[in-house]
This record gives C-alpha cells, sequence and structure tokens, in this order.
C-alpha cells in the first residue's frame, strides 16, 4: 500500500499541472494566513496603543477637572477605553472585524449613538470581503481541487490508458481512491498547513485548529464528491471541467448571493447609522423639555437617586445626563429590533449553512474564529454593561453633589477586556 | 502462476450473446483455449474481435451464455479474474512522465507484485528493449519501445491468461518475429494465449489454432501445420472477413 501512493504521489507530482496547481494552493493559503496575521497584528497593535493614550487622556482632563472638583465636567469629558481584542483564530477568518468596530472610546453619555456612529463604512468596500484563509477555503480551493479531479479518469480515457489500467490493478476500487486521496489530501495539506503554523504562532486552541481542519476535510469532501458525480456521466475532460466551474460559479457565487439577499430582504434591518441619528434627535429634545418631567422620568428608571438634591437653576449635570441616558431609552425598541433583525438574519444564514457548503464554511469559520456576528454583538453587550458602570460611577458624584478630585479618576471602572467575553 | 487443473481450458466462451446499444455484436460466440496454447481470433472491422476481448476483461456482461477466465467469470469476479490476466491493448498507452522502469514499478504494483531491478531487465530484455532506453522517460519512445514495455509486463505478471489485442500492429517484421518467439516462450510457460490480429502470417507462424470471427461467431476454425497453404488460408480469410 505504500509503495502504491509512493508510485501515485510520483505520478501525480509529475503531471504537468498538478505541481503548479498545490504550490499556489500552499503560496496563496499562506499568504492568506500572513495578512489575517498582518491585520490582528494591526488590531492588537491599535489596541496596545489606546492604553497608553487613555492614560495621557485622563491625565490632561484630570489637570483642569481637578481645580473646581466639578464631577459632571469629568464624566462629560472622560472617554473610556473599550477593545475587543481578536482572537486567537481571528486572523484565519477576518469575518465581521474588518467592518466592525473593534477599539471604541466611551462616554456616560447616551450610548447607542456611540456605539452605532462607528458603522458607517463604505459598503461596496466591504462587499468582497478581506482576503483571509477562509476565503482561500471557501472560494478558491474548490477550483484547485476541480484542476485536480476533473479528468481523473476521462483523462486515463483519453489517453487510452484507462482499460489496461483496469485490467492491470488488481483492486480497482483502491487504485481510484488512493489517486482521489492523494489529491485531496494534498490539498488539505496546502491548507491546513499553513493554518497550523499561524495557529500555533498565535497561540489558537488545539481543538479550535482541529474544528477547522475538520472542516476543510468536509468541504474539500463534498467537492470530491461532486466531482466525483459528474465524472461518472462519462463525459470528457473539458465538458467535467466546465461543468464543474459551472458548479462552482453556482454554488459558491450565485446561490449564496441570492440566499443572502432573499434573507436580507425577509428580515430588513434600519441601519445603525439611523439608530444614531434617532437618538440624536431624542437627546437634543431633551433641551426642550420641562426639567421635572425629564427627571421624573429619569427617576422612575432609578429611583435610588429621587431623594437626592434637586435640580434648581439653568443647567445641571443631574438634568444633562438625566436626558442622555433617556435619549438611550428612548431607541431602546429600535435597538431591540435592530438586534433581532441581525439574530434572525444570523440564524437563517445558519439553516442555508446546512444546504450550501459555501456559506456553511464562512459561517463555522467565523464561528470558530469568534469573528460573526454573535461575537459582534458580545462585544456591544460588554461595551453596555461597562457603560452602565461608568454612569453608576459618576452619578454616584454628580446626584450626591460630591467634588470629583484628582484621586477619584483613579477610581473609575476600567475595562476588563476580554474578561467578560461569552 | 496461479494452478488450474491442466485440462479445464484457461478461456471459454461458450453460446455468447452480446449486444452493444442496440447491435448484437456476438451472437452464440464459443471458443477455449487450453493450458499452453495459442489461440489467434481473426476477424474483419465489426466481426466482434475487440468486444470478445472486453468481455474475456470483464468490461462487458453478456446477454447470454457463459464466460469463463482461468475458471472466473470475469464481470462477476472482475478482481479474481485480473489477477489471472495479463492484457497487451493494441495501443499501449502508459505514463510518458515515467521511465520504463517506472512505468513497470507502477503498473507491476498495482498487479501486486514487486519486481526486482533485475526481474525488470530479464523481461525487457526477453522483450527486447535496448538497456539504455530503460531509464528513460517514455514520453519519447516509439510505438514498438512502447510495445516492448508492455510486453515486458505481460512477462512479469506470468499469470496463466495472456490477450494481446492486435500486438504486432505497429511493429517492424524484427520485432514482430521477435515478438513471436516471445510468446512462443510464454506458451512454453504453460500461458493461455488469446491473440486478437489481423496479421494472418504471424498467426499461421505462432498459433495452434486461428478462429475466423464472423458476424460474431466462430465460423472456421483451422489448425496450422507445416507446409499448409497461407495463400489459400489468406483468401478463405478475406472471404470469411467480407462475409
Amino acid at each position: 500500500m505504500t509503495s502504491l501512493i509512493r508510485h501515485d504521489l510520483r505520478l501525480l507530482l509529475r503531471q504537468r499541472i498538478a505541481v503548479p496547481t498545490l504550490v499556489l494552493v500552499l503560496i496563496l493559503s499562506a499568504a492568506a494566513v500572513w495578512a489575517g496575521m498582518a491585520e490582528v497584528a494591526r488590531q492588537h497593535d491599535i489596541i496596545a496603543r489606546i492604553k497608553p493614550q487613555q492614560v495621557e487622556d485622563v491625565k490632561a482632563i484630570r489637570a483642569w477637572v481637578s481645580k473646581d472638583g466639578d464631577a459632571g465636567n469629568a464624566a462629560y469629558y472622560t472617554f473610556h477605553a473599550t477593545w475587543d481584542a481578536p482572537s486567537p483564530l481571528a486572523f484565519a477568518a477576518l469575518g465581521q472585524r474588518d467592518v466592525a468596530p473593534f477599539v471604541l472610546r466611551v462616554r456616560a453619555l447616551a450610548l447607542e449613538s456611540q456605539i452605532h456612529e462607528g458603522e458607517n463604512y463604505n459598503a461596496e468596500m466591504a462587499l468582497p470581503g478581506r482576503f483571509d484563509w477562509a476565503f482561500v477555503l471557501t472560494y478558491l480551493a474548490p477550483l484547485f481541487l476541480i484542476v485536480l479531479l476533473h479528468d481523473l479518469k476521462s483523462g486515463e480515457r483519453e489517453a487510452g490508458r484507462l482499460d489496461f489500467l483496469r485490467v492491470s490493478a488488481v483492486h480497482e476500487r483502491a487504485l481510484w481512491a488512493r489517486r482521489i486521496g492523494l489529491r485531496v489530501g494534498l490539498i488539505a495539506g496546502g491548507l491546513i498547513l499553513p493554518l497550523l503554523v499561524g495557529g500555533l504562532l498565535s497561540g489558537a486552541a488545539a481543538a479550535d485548529l482541529l474544528l477547522l481542519s475538520t472542516m476543510v476535510l468536509l468541504y474539500l469532501l463534498f467537492w470530491t464528491v461532486l466531482c466525483l458525480l459528474v465524472s461518472r456521466r462519462g463525459m470528457g475532460s473539458v465538458a467535467n471541467a466546465a461543468t464543474l466551474a459551472a458548479s462552482w460559479l453556482t454554488l459558491t457565487l450565485i446561490l449564496p448571493a441570492l440566499a443572502l439577499l432573499a434573507v436580507n430582504g425577509a428580515f430588513p434591518v434600519r441601519q445603525g447609522v439611523e439608530l444614531t441619528l434617532a437618538q440624536r434627535e431624542a437627546v437634543h429634545s431633551g433641551w426642550d423639555k420641562p426639567k421635572e418631567q425629564t427627571m421624573e422620568a429619569f427617576f422612575r428608571q432609578h429611583p435610588e437617586w429621587r431623594g437626592t438634591k434637586p435640580v434648581e437653576g439653568g443647567f445641571h449635570w443631574k438634568w444633562y445626563f438625566a436626558f442622555q441616558h433617556l435619549g438611550d431609552l428612548s431607541v431602546a425598541d429600535q435597538v431591540r429590533a435592530y438586534r433581532h433583525g441581525l439574530e434572525a438574519r444570523d440564524l437563517w444564514t445558519e439553516r442555508l449553512a446546512f444546504v450550501l457548503p459555501a456559506i456553511g464554511t464562512q459561517y463555522l469559520s467565523h464561528r470558530i474564529a469568534r469573528t460573526d456576528l454573535t461575537a459582534q454583538l458580545d462585544y456591544q453587550d460588554r461595551i453596555r454593561a461597562f457603560h452602565k458602570r461608568i454612569r453608576t460611577f459618576y452619578y454616584s458624584y454628580i446626584f450626591n453633589d460630591v467634588p470629583f478630585g484628582a484621586e477619584d479618576f483613579g477610581r473609575a471602572p476600567l475595562w476588563s477586556g476580554d474578561a467578560d467575553r461569552r | 502462476m496461479t494452478t488450474v487443473p491442466t485440462t479445464a481450458p484457461r478461456i471459454s466462451l461458450k453460446d455468447v450473446a452480446l449486444t452493444r446499444g442496440t447491435r448484437p455484436v456476438l451472437r452464440g460466440l464459443s471458443l477455449t483455449v487450453n493450458v499452453g496454447e495459442i489461440y489467434a481470433l481473426l476477424g474483419g472491422n465489426g466481426a466482434g474481435k475487440s468486444t470478445t476481448v472486453a468481455a474475456l476483461l470483464g468490461f462487458l456482461k453478456p446477454d447470454a451464455g457463459q464466460i469463463l477466465v482461468a475458471d472466473i467469470d470475469p464481470v462477476e469476479n472482475a478482481e479474481r479474474a485480473r489477477r489471472e490476466i495479463a492484457y497487451l491493448p493494441e495501443n499501449v498507452a502508459l505514463y510518458d512522465q515515467l521511465s520504463a522502469y517506472e512505468n513497470i514499478s507502477y503498473f507491476m504494483a498495482l498487479s501486486g507484485t514487486e519486481p526486482s531491478r533485475e526481474a525488470m531487465d530479464a523481461a525487457l530484455d526477453d522483450a527486447g528493449l535496448q538497456p539504455e532506453a530503460r531509464p528513460l522517460r517514455i514520453g519519447g519512445f516509439s510505438k514498438g519501445m512502447r510495445q516492448k514495455v508492455a510486453i515486458a509486463m505481460a512477462v512479469l505478471r506470468d499469470v496463466p491468461v495472456l490477450l494481446l489485442d492486435e500486438p504486432t500492429s505497429g511493429l517492424d517484421p524484427r520485432a514482430t518475429a521477435d515478438f513471436n518467439a516471445l510468446v512462443t516462450r510464454l506458451k512454453a510457460r504453460g500461458t493461455a494465449i488469446l491473440m486478437v490480429t489481423h496479421d494472418l502470417l504471424g498467426a499461421a507462424d505462432c498459433a495452434d489454432r486461428i478462429g475466423f470471427l464472423a458476424a460474431g461467431q466462430i465460423v472456421e476454425e483451422v489448425v496450422p501445420s507445416k507446409g499448409m497453404d497461407v495463400l489459400a488460408l489468406h483468401h478463405r480469410y478475406g472471404e470469411v472477413a467480407a462475409a
């Protein structure tokens, strides 16, 4: 058996098309891993730079806020950095990370506009997606497999060798299985090897790497079965190649695009920027409402501050932060609808993943790499929880009329990074 | 070599009928080839020679009748039957990117044997391929040289049944004579050889029996003998082919 594998391997590697194809798979896979790691390194670098900048920012604000000890000024002017560090496998499937914010500096003001104003990206730029390992696997790997498998049997027939080969092979099925296995195995190796190297360098979990590797094998298995089904029809190599190319176009581009278009049509979701505008309008209308009405609405949400000193005069931070918070509450239904819409789309994408392998591969890659919509929404949830801690922190100074000293800046909540990640 | 009772024919076709598409090709074909016998099957185009070979290799299932190769039904037990058969097609297509040695080594490995370099050299000597050509890729080989590589494989297989499809087509007279001598040596080893050919002279030279195939059945069978009137046979053959 080993000897036969060696023989078939030599035969394959001496084919004119095989070596360039396999080298190209390896180069593209390695380049995609390298590009993904470079992007992840860039994101890590940005996150690393945020921390000292945050310290500098706070130092500058502390210098003048602590002169009069106004907690409102501290709350208004101090930004608090949050970030969503890429997972160790993010390099393989960047997913939402190239379009969704992974760093956000928030203030104690109305939050939703702060979250969603970062979503103003060029949709056309986002459409083709990143050149990452998942892209190579989903879109390019089937083509390479087609190159090596389309003429597996028809090529032998066209060379006039098929009968001789079949008679010579005592185990004919083993012959084809070995040849298919070698081709699939070498392509899988070309895809998986750079992934493993990238995974080891990034400190990815062995279980996740195993999952991705299994996914590669399953995806290649699907395309292998398709190649075999087409070749069973007994057509020539050119006809096989044309049929398989058309199948590739249909299964990886046309059907997924149509399916996702249908999902997006079935679950219309208002853009994040619309949420931002709606919230800003609600917040700005706060200036025109009677203070008592605003404070009463706020105290209904936060009865713990009802007994504090009432708001008097023209402007007061209590009132200002109250209508900021009410601005968030005013768009709560829209935020919920926005989220439900996204989750419904995600659910249907997950269902499509069972039917369309290209969608399945992308979806699962992003899920394993934690770069999917769930990870994005999780980051937003963590920001909301952190924002609540910030508000509570400043409210205790503002509503209790406690001066905010230089040392109080050091007591402000700190982003716990990935500790709260789901 | 597998031991088969010497009384039983190694190749046996009995009342075989076979249709390809809608066209009946074999119509009650019966023939036998015994141990250590060369049977030449002659016939014109469309007579059913290639279909007979394909049926013996198990590629085509007969509509009626029985086919046995070394007592094995080649359709029902294709893998077992192929262990007993060496086959030399009319146009030998090997792997151009491999050398003669590598081709032999590969095809022999497929059939379950790993011949030594010495054994390959001995078989290639028998087949008449020059030693200097053996390590070269066969992409540049002539048809005759490729044929010799395939013949060496048949020699190395050392199986009880050898099927030859137009084996001397494209060979020069000297190579043809060498080939006939080799086939005669294989026959002496006990191999049952069925040779499908147009070459009546070659057949008359080495075959023990010659069957004339027309319209899917043997219409005449002759045993060549010394002093046989080959010219008359040639005329007869022409008549049979025409029929």
